[in-house]
């Protein structure tokens, strides 16, 4: 054992006990506590099923409309003036750095039937009634969207900005048109950063448990609050922890075809950390 | 090649949208009514008044506080130490370790949550700042792993050679030589770490007693039981904490760049 595997060993044994024993505690528990049954009652019970369903297609529909979102957005902050890149930088991090409970709490606000949208529609007199903008599958996807957006423009722009303008020039140059020259060049050059930011959404997005439950309607759960509804008001620890192993292994199951892809580090945003020691010479 | 207009014209409504929810939450903080109103028809700050005099609110702050400082730490040590085994170590693979280091960030917290409950209500933990900082440690354990060990890795390895040449000892070398190069990217890693717990609400939620709650444990508690521009002030407060903590990040990264430049 060399030092540096020693000096390893504390954040190991730390990170083993805090998050390694309560994930084989959760594993061991969704088959004992009272039994396997639970893992039937998720696959036959139409309200586990529908929240595992309603989770994935809720998140694959934000990962899609996230993207067609940030790839322009990233795209201006690569290619425009300082002047542009630096206010839709400042814009973006501005939301990303707002607390999602903040957040969603604005969403809230805004799509109330007494809120800011209905209000607005009503003191025009477009509407009589306010519409239904909250407590349903809109608002969730309009919440969450609003969430996860940032981390696909981050990923999306992080290997934009390492294309060299240069080759879209000669592409130019050499008679392509613009948008020729965007779909033959710089657009194959982004995919990798687009994976990434689909990856690194989809993934966030099966866990996400704020901004449903806030802004979701009743019957509508998606798998995050089931799971903490199992143990805080059903007391059913052991079917919660049955459907957290459903949803590991799901999440882990797309990390491992993810991976065969798209590093890792490219994923988490920092990509220094798929290359081999010191690739950067 | 530069943007078209109609590119331009997309990405501004779309940077709206970005901003507008926390631009809402900001304006309605400084209503003078009992409700959200948006645009401000009477402004005050009696929201903030009321905040700012409420023993509750300020006990939560100091918990949020706390922790998140508390939690930054552990993670700053830990975080580093799994770097070191990742990038040098011998006796694991190091696609292992990466994984394990990374992990927190990329399963969903509810499933931290519950099994950190399940493991803490067994021990009796919980309900206090070390259980929960503990806790928050582990979702800020990635942030630090993945700054540090981009950094650790770029290091030039032969002036580490050069003070074990020149006598020093292994743990001498590592805390005068390695750690001072690496400290940039372990701050920028515990920073983010503080901010990952400082608006942490589900680990948080089901480690709280009636006696200890953490500002967004008592915001979303209010959240759930009606909109108040009382929410809206604290969400303010909490967001503009986590805007510093960014501003911080930034000067950072920027001054860590600006000396590789120099270097190079």
């Amino acid at each position: 054992m060399n030092f540096w595997t020693l000096a390893g060993l504390p954040g190991i044994v730390f990170l083993g006990a805090v998050f390694g024993i309560p994930l084989v505690l959760i594993v061991i528990r969704s088959f004992t506590d009272p039994g396997p049954e639970n893992y039937l009652e998720i696959f036959t019970n139409e309200r586990y099923l529908g929240s595992i369903l309603r989770t994935v297609g809720m998140s694959l529909t934000v990962t899609l409309v996230c993207l067609v979102l940030a790839y322009p957005y990233a795209y201006l902050m690569a290619r425009s003036s300082t002047f542009v890149k630096l206010l839709l930088g400042a814009m973006l991090l501005t939301s990303y750095w707002t607390s999602s409970l903040v957040r969603t709490f604005a969403w809230g606000a805004i799509l109330n039937n007494t809120g800011i949208i209905n209000q607005f529609l009503q003191d025009l007199g477009v509407i009589d009634q306010p519409l239904p903008l909250i407590r349903n599958m809109f608002a969730v996807f309009v919440g969450m969207t609003h969430v996860l957006l940032p981390y696909a423009v981050l990923a999306i722009y992080a290997t934009l900005r390492t294309i060299d303008v240069d080759l879209e020039r000669a592409a130019l140059g050499m008679g392509a048109r613009p948008v020729k020259a965007f779909w033959r060049i710089t657009f194959p050059l982004s995919l990798p950063g687009v994976a990434a930011g689909a990856i690194l959404v989809f993934v966030i997005g099966l866990g996400f448990y704020l901004t449903p439950m806030y802004l979701g309607g009743p019957g509508q759960e998606l798998v995050s609050e089931m799971v903490a509804r199992e143990v805080q008001d059903f007391l059913r620890p052991g079917r919660a922890a049955a459907l957290s192993v459903v949803l590991l292994v799901f999440v882990g199951l797309i990390l491992v075809i993810a991976t065969r892809f798209v590093g890792l580090g490219a994923i988490v945003g920092n990509a220094a950390i798929d290359g081999r020691k010191n690739a950067a010479k | 090649m530069r943007p078209s207009k109609f590119t331009i014209a997309f990405g501004i409504l779309l940077a709206i949208f970005l901003v507008a929810p926390t631009i809402i939450v900001t304006v309605t903080s400084f209503s003078a009514g009992e409700i959200i109103q948006f645009p401000l028809k009477e402004a005050s700050l009696r929201w903030y008044e009321e905040i700012l005099t409420d023993r509750g609110w300020l006990q939560a702050f100091g918990n949020s506080l706390l922790v998140g400082l508390f939690a930054a730490l552990l993670a700053a040590v830990f975080g580093v130490s799994i770097a070191f085994m990742a990038a040098r170590g011998t006796a694991v693979p190091r696609r292992l370790i990466v994984n394990a280091g990374i992990g927190p960030i990329l399963i969903p917290v509810v499933v931290i949550a519950i099994g950190i409950y399940m493991v803490f209500s067994r021990l009796g933990l919980g309900g206090d700042v070390p259980s929960l900082a503990i806790a928050h440690s582990v979702i800020g354990i990635p942030f630090v792993f993945i700054n540090s060990l981009a950094a650790f890795a770029a290091l030039e390895e032969n002036v580490e050679d050069a003070a074990l040449a020149c006598g020093a000892s292994r743990a001498v070398t590592l805390f005068r030589i390695v750690l001072p190069q690496i400290a940039p990217s372990v701050l920028v890693g515990s920073l983010l770490a503080f901010g990952s717990s400082w608006d942490e609400v589900i680990v948080a939620q089901f480690l709280n007693t009636p006696g200890f709650r953490t500002i967004p444990v008592v915001i979303w508690g209010q959240m759930r039981e009606g909109i108040q521009p009382s929410t809206a002030a604290v969400g303010t407060l909490l967001t503009l904490i986590s805007m510093v903590v960014f501003i911080v990040i930034a000067l950072v990264n920027l001054n860590r760049g600006r000396r590789r430049q120099g270097v190079a």
